[in-house]
């Protein structure tokens, strides 16, 4: 079957045409206004007459109240001193490190007056290569977030001065009866490491290591197999031939960012060289990677080992022991693999040692060492150590104090209840910039800076060192970790001006890396020649082999998946707003997390969407977990986010207070995040999601286009061929002369992954809605990445699956793919009579589209505006008018694209909104370049004219051509991938002309006529037509 | 500051509801008074004429109701749509002769006018910035260092530059800095503003359009205290950007415009034909 008849749904609720997914699809504004909110908490709101009058002639009498405020005198304060370097008005840019990454991640950090409005990746560095994650978009917040302790703590009581916390230090460790621990992250940086080492010199203390990701199966095999433990770098970009056993690269797992640049290098095929790698992912849960692979397939989590195993030993000639997948493709992916010797990559999640011992003597017959696979440039990203840890919380009954270093295992340990409760009978202190479970009873409380407030080295990658420089003064009366660890040793620290982290880093920087401290401080990081003390491969496969074989065993009841959400990661950086307004690339879920289950499990289980079941494995239970109908998700197994069901002291009010559940005590304790013999069991039902999965649905057109790299080759223009002459009833408008601004999105490239929807939220001062409005179909996003499902074709064609209704029963060939409405509304393949064959469920191709306002050169939305609040610029930008808006909403209505969006409340210094936007602190993320807007307008992505203006005029003052490059929009900047490509159309020689030109690309809903300043690039698929399923 | 403009505004809200409260009062002892003249009159009581008719009544029995209508209606409209009017102007953010009182009374006629220092000397930025920013206080003290004007004031020094030398903490005595002083930003009040919605570039006006300062600012060598001298409306701007001229000829970025409008045969192309009145130009 071709793939030209590819049939898109959204959600199970639009496949089953759920009739209130119908009905809201076409009433877009269809909430009534929310006048019992305003009006106080009425039960029932019966208005008449009396009612109208009354509301009528308090509003009047409201407005005319309002209307008195004359304009507030403003101040200006310019400097005492202006530093030589700041332009009030021009940003600066430093090169520093991000928050997030905990072994430290390069971006570049955008400076208005002082302070940091706009992180982005560093693209000098291979780590980012101009690319930075959701996550990473989003920590600026957590620098002006109000929750971060303003002051230090003793005993819980705020002081200023820190010779008091000094000495209230020393002297508890003095008087300490037992042996003192200090309990760090993975250190990569070493001025932190030297101030480890003399506080552990000074108090004859105790170092261990805590990371909640821990990747310890990989460095335990590499341990046994190259003699080091350590993670090593893969390269994607190397690889033709990838095969990922349940390891999410692109989304969550060791250096996404890097992996996604990597990866897309080889998957953008061009007339020119028209291939790309093969990707296949075998996994459990639906993941963000999985969703990009060409090909990919669901099993067991605990059958991982035994496919592992079968993989070796069809490469290596062995015909014992062969698990196969269906349609024998585990023998043709063997087969790709070893045909692409040299250039192949496998990979796997798994926390198992022989697992992992098994991907090593994989990628070993397949020569992927020192091609594919780096062990040199080793990454740092953790060092944990279970069994040490293990012992030092049975020794934290007996110790004379804790130091806790930014570590925060209360919350993410399997046992982190019995390490609570250990800790009350010791003293603690903390580091952690917030009180967060681990320091909720501190002796002292000695806060750590923000990373954009600090000096600092870390040593992310083997050889290559991240210098991170402050590009804001304190925010708060903090002081960075490092400094408070020697001071505690008994040296004194210089702070203020000349502060001690700073001389060390300087120091370090001349004598460890010889090079000049401005250069390394401009780049932003320095790189030196890696060495490892790996050896050459010694590893024993076939004990590994055994020992999975002998510890395989059939488990009862379901199998639990926990895995990290692209946003929320391992849930230390959880209380931002931002991660979770941000959709889960795959769930399209907002600030949940749920129990992800197949549809035939939720069947066979009398579940449904909404539901609550308590979780119980053997070591923890969740009470009161909504479940999720996830396609494409493997039977008998179920997945959980971790990250969730934090416990911050916070003042806020908002959704962000008590999210979700924490799933780190269901681990079964060897740190290991696929969990055996779990029982579900329901508990409720009618939890409502805040899903935006059927949101801004694009009515059953044809707006996704898709085809095989084989198909590709035949014919580049591939799906491209027919093009629908419009009539134009207006004049046509000549947009050959000056700029023509222009955006170009290869879905090749785009992975989902969502770091684009942050950073247009930052840019461009989006406000944060919460669930609620979520739940409304108010998110204000102006980018959304549409997620959609496709069945997978089978070959078995004539078998017919009966679907639908009873009323509307049609036969549906078993893979065949549905589009439009009316087709779409017979598809629920839940019939009337028996046949409850849901296995077309399971197996599902995903593609992701962002989809921003198209700036259309025959806009719909310009034509219907009574006001002309919007409308068309000379360089062909869609405009948009705030002030001139008087919210009727007619152009949100008669978008075809559905991408505007309207400001139902003031979002910004409004106690119902307790984000970012509420407080004084928060709203120092704001850029002031760009309007923050009220109540009652519509708005909508502006290809961030800002920058275009801004840029036009630097090159005006320069009296120069602008180039291309010169103008980027945030979404482009953020992406990892560089699927997003913005320019001037008109200039020959720029990027987007070009792109404009590919026979892949294509204009969205092109028949509607719109002319649109987007285009498509046609997804392309590296596989075969069809595939064999047994 | 906020908090003075409200309780403004309740103090409006609260005479004027005085007011109807004492017009409802006083409707309501006429009410009271006629009632009880209504009783007595029922009673056979004789009642002495009012004053209002003793003396009012006649008079004005003999107006015509029409003119007197249209008189009343007429002062009513000219009194409240003046009244309107300002009210609407100052609404919408107008603040033209906007000359509020200043921390330190610098006068521009002195620096601009009688030393002639041009402008961008101290506001620096304007030529490179959104905003030409007012002077920071070591910008002052290039010259006020010296220029202590000790002369003026019988050897003291000047009462406005001791202001400035308390923010920075400069000891004129001694012509030093007092490391230990504590220093305080000068709180100048803004004159020019601007709404949230609207974005204004200096440097697109003075660098790239070569615009006089004083186009928009007016003669502020001349001015002792400085004002707002435009209204600053979009109005104003519109009309600037239709009559103004874009100087095509010396800056590369405008090439392909200068060769267009030579091929025209054109001497002249405005902002506004350059898609200078576009909305995103200058909201977004």
């Amino acid at each position: 079957m071709s793939n030209s008849e590819n049939k898109y749904w959204r959600g199970i609720e639009e496949l089953e045409a759920n009739p209130a997914v119908m009905e809201q699809r076409s009433n877009e504004f269809s909430d009534k206004l929310p006048m019992e909110e305003i009006l106080g908490d009425s039960e029932e709101l019966s208005a008449n007459r009396r009612d109208f009058l009354k509301f009528f002639g308090f509003s009047v009498s409201a407005v005319a109240l309002a209307a008195c405020n004359k304009a507030p005198v403003k101040y200006a304060m310019p400097y005492i001193d202006k530093p030589e370097n700041v332009t009030p008005g021009q940003p600066l840019f430093y090169a520093t490190n991000c928050a997030v990454y905990n072994e430290g991640f390069p971006i570049v950090a955008k400076v208005r007056e002082g302070r940091p409005i706009k992180l982005d990746g560093n693209a000098e560095s291979p780590l980012s290569q101009g690319g930075l994650d959701a996550i990473g978009q989003a920590s600026i917040l957590s620098l002006y977030d109000v929750n971060r302790l303003a002051n230090p703590r003793i005993d819980g009581e705020e002081t200023e001065d820190w010779g008091e916390v000094d000495k209230k230090v020393v002297d508890t460790l003095k008087g300490a009866k037992g042996k003192v621990h200090v309990v760090s992250r993975t250190v990569t940086s070493p001025i932190l490491q030297a101030s480890i080492d003399k506080f552990v010199a000074a108090h004859g203390a105790n170092h261990v290591v805590y990371d909640p990701i821990s990747y310890q199966g990989i460095r335990d095999a590499n341990k046994a197999d190259f003699g080091a433990a350590v993670v090593p770098s893969y390269k994607f970009d190397e690889a033709e031939v990838i095969v990922s056993f349940g390891a999410d690269f692109l989304g969550t797992w060791i250096s996404p960012v890097r992996f996604s640049a990597d990866y897309t290098k080889n998957r953008v095929p061009t007339p020119e060289n028209p291939n790309m790698s093969k990707h296949y992912q075998i996994e459990t849960l639906m993941s963000l990677t999985g969703t990009n692979a060409d090909q990919r397939y669901t099993i067991p989590a605990s059958k991982q080992g035994k496919y592992l195993v079968s993989l070796y030993n069809m490469l290596s000639g062995s015909s014992s022991d062969i698990q196969e997948l269906p349609g024998n493709a585990l023998r043709q992916i063997a087969d790709e693999l070893k045909a692409a010797q040299g250039k192949a990559l496998v990979v796997c999640d798994s926390n198992n040692k022989n697992h992992q011992m098994m991907v090593n003597a994989i990628n070993n017959l397949l020569g992927s060492y020192g091609s594919t696979i780096d062990m040199n440039s080793h990454m740092n990203v953790s060092d944990y150590d279970e069994a040490a840890f293990g012992t030092f919380v049975k020794q934290v009954k007996g110790a004379g104090a804790v130091v806790f270093v930014n570590a925060n295992p209360v919350y993410s340990y399997t046992k982190g209840a019995v390490l609570a409760e250990a800790l009350k009978n010791t003293k603690v202190i903390s580091t952690s910039m917030v009180i967060d479970e681990t320091s909720m009873e501190t002796v002292v409380h000695a806060p750590d800076n923000h990373s954009l407030e600090s000096w600092d080295v870390l040593q992310p990658m083997n050889g290559h060192y991240l210098i991170s420089q402050p590009v804001i003064s304190k925010v708060f009366n903090t002081r960075s970790a490092a400094e408070s660890l020697t001071a505690w040793s008994g040296e004194k620290v210089e702070m203020g001006e000349d502060q001690a982290s700073h001389k060390w880093v300087t120091d370090y920087i001349s004598s460890n890396l010889g090079v000049n401290a401005n250069k390394a401080l401009h780049d932003g990081f320095v790189t030196k020649s890696a060495s490892s003390n790996a050896s050459a491969y010694a590893g024993n496969a076939g004990s590994a082999a055994s020992s999975i074989a002998s510890a395989y065993k059939a488990g009862n009841g379901f199998e639990l998946s926990l895995y990290q959400k692209v946003g929320i990661r391992d849930g230390s950086w959880a209380l931002n707003p931002w991660c979770h307004e941000l959709p889960d690339p795959v769930t399209k879920v907002t600030y949940d997390n749920y129990v992800s289950i197949s549809r035939n499990d939720a069947e066979a289980n009398d579940l449904e969407q909404g539901d609550f079941v308590k979780v119980t494995t053997k070591s923890g239970s969740i009470d009161q977990l909504p479940v999720l109908i996830q396609p494409g998700q493997g039977r008998g197994s179920i997945g959980i986010a971790i990250g969730y069901g934090r416990n911050v002291k916070t003042t806020l009010d908002n959704d962000l207070v008590d999210l979700g559940k924490n799933a780190y005590p269901l681990m079964s304790g060897d740190n290991d995040f696929f969990v055996g013999d779990v029982t579900i069991e329901k508990v409720g039902s009618g939890y409502e999601f805040a899903q935006t999965q059927t949101h801004h649905m694009v009515e059953g057109r044809n707006y996704m286009r898709e085809a095989t790299l084989d198909e590709y080759k035949e014919n580049h223009g591939v799906r491209n061929d027919v093009h629908i002459p419009v009539a134009n009833l207006w004049e046509e408008y000549d947009y050959s002369k000056g700029h023509h601004w222009a955006m170009a999105i290869d879905m090749n490239a785009c992975t989902g992954c969502g770091s684009c929807v942050v950073s247009c939220s930052i840019e461009n001062n989006v406000p944060v809605v919460g669930r609620k409005e979520v739940r409304r179909r108010r998110e204000m996003h102006w980018i959304r990445i549409d997620r959609y499902y496709a069945f997978e074709a089978d070959s078995d064609e004539t078998a017919s699956v009966r679907v639908g209704p009873s009323h509307v029963q049609q036969d549906f060939k078993k893979g065949q793919r549905i589009t439009k409405e009316n087709e779409m509304f017979g598809l629920d393949a839940n019939s009337a009579e028996g046949d409850n064959d849901y296995g077309h469920y399971d197996n599902v191709q995903v593609v992701h589209q962002p989809v921003m306002c198209q700036h259309c050169d025959h806009a719909p939305c310009e034509t219907v505006c009574p006001v002309l609040a919007t409308t068309h610029s000379s360089e062909g930008l869609n405009q948009m008018t705030y002030n001139r808006c008087i919210g009727t909403k007619y152009c949100g209505n008669n978008c075809p694209y559905k991408v505007r969006r309207f400001n139902w409340f003031r979002y910004n210094l409004n106690d119902k909104f307790d984000y970012h936007f509420n407080n004084e602190l928060g709203r120092m993320v704001l850029n002031p370049d760009v309007t923050v807007r009220s109540r009652g307008v519509m708005e909508k992505c502006s290809f961030c004219v800002q920058n275009i203006q801004m840029a036009k005029l630097n090159a005006k003052i320069d009296g120069r051509k602008l180039k291309d490059g010169d103008v980027n929009t945030a979404c482009a900047k953020a992406c990892p991938s560089g699927a997003i490509v913005f320019g001037d159309r008109n200039d020959p020689n720029s990027r987007i002309a070009k792109l404009f030109k590919n026979e892949r690309s294509y204009k969205m809903l092109e028949e509607v006529g719109t002319d649109p300043s987007v285009q498509y690039l046609t997804k392309i698929r590296n596989r075969k037509e069809e595939v064999q399923h047994s | 500051m906020s908090g003075s403009f409200y309780s403004n505004s309740t103090f409006v809200a609260i005479v004027i509801l005085a007011l109807v409260l004492l017009f409802i009062a006083a409707l309501m002892i006429w009410v009271l008074r006629h009632i009880s003249l209504l009783v007595k009159e029922r009673a056979g009581v004789e009642v002495e004429p009012s004053f209002y008719e003793r003396n009012i009544k006649p008079k004005v029995e003999k107006w015509n109701p029409t003119i007197v209508t249209l008189i009343v209606i007429g002062a009513l409209v000219l009194v409240l749509g003046g009244y309107g009017f300002k009210y609407g102007i100052e609404e919408v953010g107008v603040q033209q002769g906007y000359a509020p009182d200043q921390p330190i009374n610098f006068p521009h006629t002195k620096h601009a006018g009688t030393m002639g220092i041009d402008c961008q000397y101290c506001h620096t930025t304007a030529g490179k910035s959104k905003h030409a920013s007012i002077p920071s206080a070591n910008t002052c003290m290039n010259c006020h260092k010296g220029a202590q004007l000790r002369e003026d004031y019988g050897g003291n020094v000047s009462p406005e530059l001791a202001k400035l030398y308390d923010a920075v903490g400069f000891d004129p005595e001694t012509s030093t800095y007092d490391p230990d002083a504590e220093t305080h930003p000068i709180k100048w009040v803004r004159i020019h503003n601007l709404p949230d919605l609207a974005y204004f570039n200096h440097s697109q006006h003075v660098t790239v359009g070569n615009v006089e300062c004083q186009t928009c600012h007016g003669p502020i060598e001349e001015m002792e205290k400085v004002e707002q001298f435009s209204t600053l409306q979009m109005g104003w701007c519109v009309n600037c950007h239709r009559q103004r001229g874009i100087d095509v000829k010396n800056n590369q970025y405008y090439e392909d415009v200068h060769k267009e409008m030579k091929s025209k045969g054109e001497h002249y192309v405005t902002v506004a034909q350059n898609g200078g009145l576009e909305c995103s130009k200058c909201h977004y």
